[in-house]
């Protein structure tokens, strides 16, 4: 049974094409212009992962309120937010929501796939039973699930975003190498400048230190970018 | 012409008062002198009342009733003494004038008046011609005699003074005394010096002698071409004619010739003496005030007697205030005349005929001092209102001139600083100077709104084409995926450049918006700034070869409280600029340089300096002096996020040319204690 990707996004031509390159990727795709159209929807039967942008027409904020609706209806739906919006406040704002992922809508289509694609995989992977045969990761108190997209340090998970899994992947599979911060991009299937990057390392960081107060082991090299300390 | 200058002229415009105030001087005093003129009028003919019919007084003898009118001019030819048939022939007339003091009787003519309407000259020929000047003071008759003589001839020495022998030159003096008898006397001298009169007379037996009259001297002195005699005789000696006749003689003893106004042959006087009565000058003294003078003349003008005081009147200089005589030179014209005269005629009783004048001259001092008091008040004052005026104005544009200086310093200034000032000064002024700095305000206000509205365009349009480049890059993806002819894949690889290009630009345009927003969630740690900058510059030597990049860091640590992440973003773009600017292989300097209350960062690069007009405006947003033909997306918000970060740390941005001219300095200052 294909996998129902729901869309919702009010200029046309931008949902046209985002469904058109899920169909080919073998996704059921159902397309919403309004909060209240998806609502209706989704109160029927919810989707397998949700693709949502903030503004909606007349709702300026319709996709945050959708979220909000959304995740109270689904703890483990999939939800990104794709937006216009590249501010750092909306990005916080989204994933503090809920979201799985906060992208720009600069964003290319296969990155997009891609991304979808990984949560897909996650979400499989979390049905499945720990300890899977998925490649495991540990730096020290550090361990990266890279099948269920997961972090944990001292055994304890670290709720990331996709984006932020994928930085700290990047970071943590060569420990003491510099990652610039085009490579960091690439890890994780995005363009962002480096301010974005910045919050992204920033917010990072802070999650890890609401696990353990004296995490220090991403360390910037002014300059250059970042790196994994164990 | 500043305003304070032309404000300045405009009150000196005010000095027209003190110009109308001397005009209105000068009208009062000739309203004053005409007055004066008036009564000066009265007191003359007053006077010349009390006078009518007093011809005694006047005249010693009855006045000449065929009042002469030739006479005015001096006789240039008298007749002969022979052909002489009127015994009352003006021309012989002695009319002496009246002396204001007694000559000297030596022989000089110095103590004279010079008036040579007064001499009398009588003629006989071109070499025989004597001028004869004549006054009377107080009892005495004065004469002095110039006598033309080619061969001034003194007498011989000797005893007998009627010995024809030792006759030189001599002369003669006849009149009537005042019983009616002739009298002569004649003068003659041995010596220059003093010379007393003598007369003839007979003895019982007929013997003639000379006596002495002692009360008929004088002195004779010689002179360039001839010789000079001044004689006193007292009036009391004489009665109503008098002549002078003189004998010239070219040898002693010779036949002399004989000219003058007594007959030469029997010694009668062909002339009369017209003198006033001595009691005429006291008689005038009655009349007399200080500043005055009376004067009694014949009706042709030959003075009788006068009185004066107008000495007496205290000169005007005297006592009055340097301010006031500035003031009169300004006022009085020249050639004025400072004193007013009158006059009036003296009847005879029966008012048929004119026996004399009285002249009556006043000095000016009386109304001149009056007009003087009101003339220096009022120009006082006008003056001093002149200059309150001008002062006045002088500081009112002096003020003025401050305000407006001020509202251009503001005007100037309000660009130029970060963002745009839009408090101004005197908005708070209820003037014409208050609208225009009202007017200053609204209108910065408005390019502040205009300019923070041009700082979030870059943002807002990054956010509104976000939206269709979202379309075409998806619809670009998606026909990837699709079945293209090999050929249209050029098109569709071009057409993915563009929307790469077009991307980067919405990054670069959305940069400054990002980093304000990362600056206001930025978390300021304490961090050691040379670590990270060193890490940073070793960065660049590796991204930037073949630039090297000189470090120049202070050994210690510095401890700044801020955000390690903004400031190397501050120094990439500084960074990114000075290698843009600089030549390829060239070397960048960073330094640190270690304040006690800030850390300065500087970057220099060689290359081409600044234009300076872009001073003070190199940090400000959406300014840029790339060159064209960059194809990166520049929108000059480098600078601005430099100093945004500096700001963030307390700190300023600035750059300036290197005192050499070979290149470009920029220096941040963060400072150190926050």
């Amino acid at each position: 049974m294909k996998r129902l990707v729901a869309i919702v996004e009010d200029e046309a031509a931008i949902r046209d094409n985002y469904a058109a390159a899920f169909s080919r990727e073998g996704y059921a795709v159902r397309t919403y212009a309004t909060r209240a159209l998806a609502m209706s929807a989704f109160a029927a039967r919810l989707p397998d992962l949700a693709v949502i942008d903030i503004s909606l027409q007349d709702e300026p904020e319709g996709g945050f309120e959708l979220c909000r609706q959304l995740r109270a209806l689904s703890a483990e739906l999939p939800i990104i937010f794709l937006t216009a919006r590249d501010s750092e406040i909306d990005a916080v704002s989204g994933l503090r929501l809920g979201a799985d992922d906060f992208l720009t809508k600069d964003l290319s289509l296969p990155h997009l796939i891609a991304r979808v694609n990984a949560l897909f995989r996650r979400v499989d992977a979390l049905r499945k039973p720990a300890g899977g045969t998925g490649e495991l990761i540990r730096r020290g108190p550090l361990s990266l699930d890279a099948e269920r997209m997961q972090a944990q340090w001292d055994g304890k998970v670290v709720l990331l975003s996709l984006t932020e899994f994928w930085m700290v992947h990047a970071l943590a599979r060569h420990p003491g190498h510099v990652r610039n911060r085009q490579q960091l991009m690439d890890a994780a299937n995005v363009v962002l400048d480096d301010n974005t990057i910045t919050s992204h390392v920033k917010r990072i960081r802070r999650k890890f230190q609401a696990v353990d107060p004296d995490f220090d082991a991403v360390q910037t090299v002014y300059g250059m970018g970042y790196r994994w300390v164990e | 012409m500043s305003l304070r200058l032309k404000l300045l002229l405009l009150g000196l415009a005010t000095l027209v008062l003190p110009w109308a105030g001397c005009n209105y001087a000068r009208e009062m005093e000739s309203a004053l002198r005409s007055g004066e003129q008036t009564s000066l009028q009265a007191v003359a003919q007053t006077i010349a009342a009390s006078l009518q019919g007093r011809s005694d007084l006047l005249y010693r003898e009855p006045p000449p009733t065929d009042a002469p009118t030739d006479t005015a001019e001096p006789p240039a030819a008298p007749q002969p003494p022979a052909s002489q048939t009127s015994p009352t022939a003006g021309a012989y007339d002695l009319r002496p004038i009246a002396l204001a003091s007694a000559p000297l009787l030596d022989g000089y003519s110095e103590d004279w008046p010079r008036d040579p309407s007064a001499w009398a000259y009588f003629r006989k020929d071109a070499r025989h011609h004597f001028g004869l000047l004549s006054g009377v003071f107080e009892r005495m008759l004065y004469l002095l005699l110039e006598v033309h003589d080619e061969h001034p001839l003194f007498d011989a020495p000797g005893i007998n003074t009627l010995d024809p022998a030792t006759f030189g030159d001599r002369i003669w003096i006849g009149f009537d005394d005042p019983q009616g008898e002739q009298q002569q006397l004649f003068l003659a001298a041995t010596a220059p010096g003093a010379v007393t009169a003598r007369r003839i007379e007979s003895g019982e037996y007929g013997q003639q002698t000379a006596v002495l009259e002692p009360r008929v001297h004088g002195a004779w002195q010689p002179t360039r071409d001839g010789y000079r005699i001044e004689l006193r005789v007292p009036l009391s000696m004489l009665g109503s004619r008098f002549g002078v006749l003189v004998d010239d003689r070219d040898a002693r003893g010779a036949v002399p010739v004989s000219y003058g106004t007594l007959r030469s042959d029997d010694l009668h006087t062909l002339g009369r003496l017209i003198v006033a009565d001595p009691a005429l000058g006291s008689y005038l003294t009655q009349f007399l005030q200080p500043g005055l003078k009376l004067a009694v003349t014949t009706p042709d003008g030959r003075v009788l007697a006068r009185a004066d005081a107008l000495a007496q009147s205290a000169t005007l200089d005297a006592g009055t205030p340097l301010l006031a005589r500035l003031y009169r030179r300004f006022v009085d014209r020249p050639g004025e005349r400072r004193l007013l005269e009158s006059h009036a005629p003296i009847y005879d009783r029966d008012r048929a005929a004119v026996i004399g004048r009285l002249e009556v001259t006043q000095t000016a001092d009386r109304w001149m001092r009056l007009r003087d008091r009101a003339l220096t008040r009022m120009l006082n004052f006008t003056v001093s209102t002149s200059l309150v005026a001008v002062i006045a104005m002088f500081a009112f544009a002096a003020w003025l001139a401050l305000r407006l200086e001020r509202l251009r310093r503001a005007s100037e200034s309000a660009l130029t600083r970060s963002g745009i000032e839009t408090s101004f000064p005197e908005t708070e002024a209820r003037d014409e100077l208050g609208d225009v700095a009202r007017g200053f305000a609204t209108l910065l206000s408005r390019l502040n709104e205009y300019t923070s509205y041009l700082r979030t365009l870059a943002g807002k349009l990054a956010h509104e084409i976000r939206t269709p480049l979202t379309i075409v890059r998806s619809s670009l993806d998606n026909l990837d995926a699709e079945q293209v002819p090999e050929a249209a894949r050029t098109y569709l690889a071009r057409a993915r450049q563009g929307s790469e290009r077009l991307n980067a630009i919405l990054l670069a345009m959305g940069a400054a918006t990002r980093v304000e927003e990362a600056i206001g969630s930025t978390e300021r740690v304490d961090f050691d700034l040379v670590p990270v900058l060193s890490s940073a510059i070793g960065a660049y030597r590796s991204a930037f070869a073949p630039r090297t990049f000189l470090a120049e860091l202070p050994a210690g640590p510095v401890m700044l409280h801020g955000a390690p992440d903004l400031i190397v973003q501050a120094l990439d773009k500084l960074i990114d600029n000075a290698v843009d600017f600089s030549p390829a292989a060239s070397a960048i300097t960073v330094r640190l340089l270690l304040l006690p209350e800030a850390a300065v960062i500087e970057v220099e690069n060689p290359g081409p300096p600044l234009p300076p007009q872009l001073a003070g405006r190199l940090f400000e947003s959406l300014w840029q002096s790339r060159a064209d033909g960059d194809s990166r997306p520049h929108f000059g918000l480098g600078l601005y996020i430099v100093r945004l970060i500096a700001e963030f740390h307390g700190g300023t941005a600035a750059a300036r040319n290197l005192p050499d001219g070979s290149g470009v300095g920029v220096s941040v200052r963060l400072a150190r204690q926050q």
